[in-house]
């Protein structure tokens, strides 16, 4: 199920056969494209190149970045295939739920980390991306093949993530639980804008179009090989399956005609402010007789062009996937298909569009200088976007602190006091659940706001401000316990027999338990209580019982899935009933503390 | 009928209200035979209850005071830094 008509295809069409192969399934987000086998066919070729090619990057680093570029795009369907294939590949649960949350405190070793931080930088904030980056992963001792490798994951992940918000595929498995506080790359703030042209970044090395039939291609199709291709020669396969696809999907015009689609990749690429595919395109368009001037006003608002309704239409529609994916539904097939597009016309504004991203982001990677002089050099305010729509998800739509956050956002100092004054409790009582020792969880409570204050910029509002705050608690609370070395204690997964739980005190319990003593006298009992239990217990009782987080927060917080949660939930409560049972059973006249 | 293990397994769910139709009522039939399950079912419920009303471990505001001010105070250095 999908946005679009599917057709059936023989199980024996190359493509599918291929990723049976190596899925042992064919993914939802290729049968959705059955009535463009072509483009199934490209797509099939750069997935293969990038991501099952040995190369310099190992299978699992690169369905690491795949993973955390989706969770940072928001997008659902990407999300949980590449958790599937980690999980696939020996990765545990627990660990791949802390990536998704924030990679950063996933016991991830520096080089893994620095990865995924250039490849969030890359996709969410290209422009900004420089020379500095590359340097800094091979301070981490990645060598150029590696680095490449990376930008084309990163690539290959807006690729993907492009096509299925455009498509809308069914998950092939479970979604996972909502998490919160999915990691989201720092704003660009004070880096000054490189624009993607500022390179080439890597090493490369000559390749003859005599002897390599994609140069040969280029040749003939451009008069020239462009600067991104010869950036990419470390990685022969890529170039191929690039080739091939600008075969597949952009030289045939059965569908959308030539022009249509240079004009999608001309508005597309000015929207990700890229200025190397911006010269191109305006180049290619000169070529089918385009003049420059109205390329120039396409690629900076394409209303004001000379274009009919239906044409803009299909630029609007190709902005809007790439600039605002997660907003992207069925209404926008359906404005193309009240303009006359077919379905197959529609499949293939996608498919051009996810290619074009894949490309964008390919070229900022690299950094390549403009293969003919860019007539302008793209900054941010340089194009005329579609307005950015507010976005609220579940969580933030009765946030009661959203105001305060958005202030502090700003860098309203008084706001951010006035959550701490709101929170303090709550963060106190999620650390005092994780170290058991007042002193050790004030200080944590100190790290813990000083370091929402430093990320509160990242905040989306996916989660309530409060669960954000208590996955971060709960974040130096774990740290605060490694380094007493007891993580052992929580990290504890050991299968727990139910021999070790079963209820033990079976004698009726009083009616009314909290008639028997009074508030302070409970509290004393429970917090006594709680203090004797492994602290794995002690933090999931706080976290739903006292602070009462839904199942799902709860879970996220820790790191674990729903059912290990739960399971660890009911222990801990069956442990504290047996704690309490001597006190509150039927015929004792008064508790004896 | 279910076995007390089979009513422990499916305890956590039932106590949370997660479980309904057929198996909802397979773990009320058990609970109105058996005294042990029911014990252990209603002093479970007795003590998350006793644990969400108890205040446990909350922070007075005499304690908290001083560690606010500190917490703005380090936000201040970070700022200047």
């Amino acid at each position: 199920m999908s946005f679009l008509q599917e057709v059936e295809l023989s199980k024996t069409f190359p493509p599918f056969a291929s990723l049976e192969k190596v899925f042992g399934f064919v993914p939802n987000l290729f049968r959705a494209q059955t009535l463009l086998p072509r483009a199934i066919d490209a797509e099939a070729g750069i997935a293969g190149a990038v991501l099952f090619e040995e190369g310099a990057l190992p299978r699992i680093r690169k369905e690491t970045i795949l993973l955390v570029v989706a969770a940072a795009n928001r997008n659902a369907y990407c999300l949980t295939a590449h958790l599937q294939a980690l999980r696939a590949l020996g990765v545990p649960d627990r660990q791949i739920n802390q990536i998704v949350v924030d990679y950063r405190h996933a016991d991830l070793s520096q080089p893994d980390m620095a990865l995924l931080d250039f490849a969030v930088r890359l996709a969410r904030n290209a422009p900004w991306l420089s020379e500095e980056d590359i340097g800094a992963l091979r301070g981490h001792g990645f060598n150029d093949e590696a680095i490449l490798e990376a930008i084309l994951t990163t690539a290959l992940s807006g690729f993907l993530c492009t096509l299925s918000a455009g498509l809308g595929p069914s998950p092939d498995f479970e979604p996972p639980a909502p998490m919160p506080g999915v990691t989201t790359p720092a704003p660009p703030g004070a880096r000054p804008y490189v624009g993607g042209i500022a390179g080439p970044y890597l090493h490369a090395v000559e390749l003859s179009p005599a002897s390599f039939p994609p140069f040969a291609f280029f040749l003939e199709r451009f008069g020239s090989i462009p600067n991104l291709f010869r950036a990419q020669t470390l990685r022969p396969a890529a170039i191929e399956a690039e080739a091939s696809a600008f075969r597949n999907v952009l030289m045939p015009d059965d569908f959308l005609s030539h022009v249509q689609k240079e004009r999608i990749l001309l508005v597309v690429s000015a929207a990700n402010l890229n200025t190397y595919c911006v010269a191109a395109h305006c180049e290619m368009l000169r070529a089918m007789g385009v003049p420059a001037e109205e390329s120039d006003q396409i690629a900076v608002d394409h209303h004001q062009a000379d274009l009919s309704e239906a044409n803009k239409a299909l630029l609007d529609f190709a902005l809007r996937l790439t600039r605002h994916p997660s907003e992207f539904g069925r209404e926008d097939i359906d404005r193309l298909r009240n303009c006359g597009f077919s379905e197959t016309h529609i499949l293939e504004a996608v498919v051009v569009t996810a290619l074009n991203n894949f490309i964008n982001t390919l070229q900022m990677g690299l950094g390549t200088t403009p293969d003919v002089e860019a007539r302008r050099v793209f900054g941010p305010e340089d194009v005329h976007l579609p307005p950015t729509v507010e976005r609220h998800t579940e969580g933030t739509r009765d946030d009661p602190d959203a105001a305060l956050v958005a202030r502090a956002q700003n860098g309203d100092l008084d706001a951010f006091e006035e959550l701490v004054t709101c929170h303090s409790r709550r963060v106190y009582r999620t650390l005092i659940g994780i170290v058991g020792n007042i002193e050790e969880a004030q200080d944590a409570m100190q790290d813990t706001f000083v370091k929402a204050f430093q990320h509160i910029g990242n905040f989306e509002g996916r989660s309530r401000f409060s669960t954000w705050l208590v996955t971060i608690a709960s974040n130096a609370g774990l740290q605060r316990l490694r380094e007493r070395r007891h993580i052992e204690s929580l990290d504890d997964s050991a299968p727990e027999t139910d021999e070790e739980f079963r209820p033990r005190q079976v004698r009726a319990w009083t009616g009314d338990p909290e008639e028997l003593c009074s508030q302070a006298e409970r509290r004393g009992l429970v917090e006594s209580a709680m203090m004797k239990l492994p602290p794995k217990y002690r933090v999931v009782l706080i976290l739903r019982d006292i602070e009462q987080l839904s199942g799902a927060e709860a879970a996220a917080a820790l790191g674990l899935g729903i059912p290990a949660m739960k399971a660890r939930l009911l222990r801990a409560r069956l442990m504290l009933r047996e704690a309490l049972a001597p006190h509150f059973i039927s015929n004792t006249r008064r508790i004896g503390l | 009928m279910i076995t007390c293990d089979e009513f422990m397994a499916d305890l956590g769910n039932y106590l949370e209200g997660d479980v309904a139709g057929e198996v909802r009522q397979q773990l009320e039939d058990h609970l109105s035979h058996c005294q042990t399950c029911q014990v252990v079912y209603d002093s479970t419920l007795k003590t998350v209850k006793i644990v969400t009303d108890s205040g446990s471990f909350d922070l007075p505001e005499l304690t908290a005071r001083p560690i606010r001010e500190k917490i703005m105070a380090r936000i201040r250095d970070v700022l200047d830094s």
